[in-house]
């Protein structure tokens, strides 16, 4: 038991790839998001009107929805580390309801993203309309493919709690998919004032 | 393991809380330049309790938590720094 705290405390949690992965992306998100500032410098004016012209709604309850999401998946995570050779089962099925919560809320979210799309290109607003929409286009669009890929690693760990196949000694894909929910929150979180909020 | 359960709410109400204030200065027309400094702090704050407690960076060694931490005070540092910085025409 206490070797098992000690590398807890020595490691992040899952496998260390995903690590890798989620530095990686953050580096690349962190270079998009300060070319947006950068960029506004230029035109600051057309950057604030075409600002206005966005749901502040829709990215305050998407907001909302991946906050709550990664708190239901640090639920599901705090089920299966609690579960032993007796109880797995019972700790199996508490995490996917908790999983199953959270990647309601992933759908959610990408269903309200895809009617902000809708209205913007509806509208004839594109890439090339101006600078604050390629960079709200592209920052948003990325962020958009990382919470379906999200979406889809939160359900094979779903569906891998439904036929019970975490153990105690085995939970390590489950803690890394939950990783990556977690960084594509914390993009947002960075996300949402910078693009719908400070001007 | 049940102060744990606590913390968790907590950090999650003031994630929630941070948000709903983010989204009232949305609001305004034109956000001053004191609020833009309340808003990139409040931004950092709710950034590092994700990584503390939701990916669970607060009880592994120092140097894998310090790399999104200053990961996130770099890019918010930057994102002032563009703000701030007078522009000249």
């Amino acid at each position: 038991m206490s070797k098992s705290i000690t590398l807890k405390e020595k490691y992040p949690p899952g496998d260390f790839a995903i690590w890798i992965i989620i530095y990686v992306e953050l580096i690349t998100f962190g270079l998009l998001f300060l070319g947006y500032v950068f960029s506004r410098r230029g035109d600051i004016e057309l950057f604030n009107a075409s600002q206005l012209s966005l749901s502040q709604t829709s990215g305050f309850i998407n907001t909302f929805i991946l906050i709550t999401s990664s708190y239901f998946v640090v639920k599901a995570v705090n089920s299966i580390k609690s579960m032993t050779q007796e109880n797995y089962k019972e700790f199996n099925t508490q995490a996917s309801k908790w999983l199953l919560l959270a990647i309601i809320c992933g759908v959610a979210f990408l269903m309200i993203k895809i009617t902000e799309f809708s209205h913007i290109f509806g509208e004839g607003i594109n890439l090339s309309t101006n600078k604050f929409f390629m960079f709200y286009i592209l920052l948003t669009g990325f962020h958009f493919m990382h919470v379906l890929l999200g979406s889809v690693i939160l359900f094979n760990i779903y569906q891998k709690t439904k036929i019970y196949g975490y153990t105690p000694d085995d939970h390590r894909g489950f803690e890394t998919g939950a990783s990556y929910w977690h960084m594509v929150d914390l993009l947002w979180i960075v996300l949402f004032p910078l693009v719908y909020i400070i001007r | 393991m049940p102060n744990l359960k606590k913390t968790l709410e907590v950090v999650w109400i003031v994630l929630v809380v941070l948000t709903i204030f983010a989204y009232l200065v949305g609001y305004l027309k034109y956000v001053s330049t004191a609020l833009v400094a309340v808003l990139l702090i409040t931004t950092f704050i709710k950034g590092q309790l994700v990584i503390d407690y939701f990916m669970g960076l607060k009880d592994v060694r120092l140097k894998y938590r310090l790399i999104p931490t200053l990961w996130l005070g770099v890019v918010i540092s930057l994102i002032a720094v563009a703000y701030y910085l007078p522009v000249t025409s």
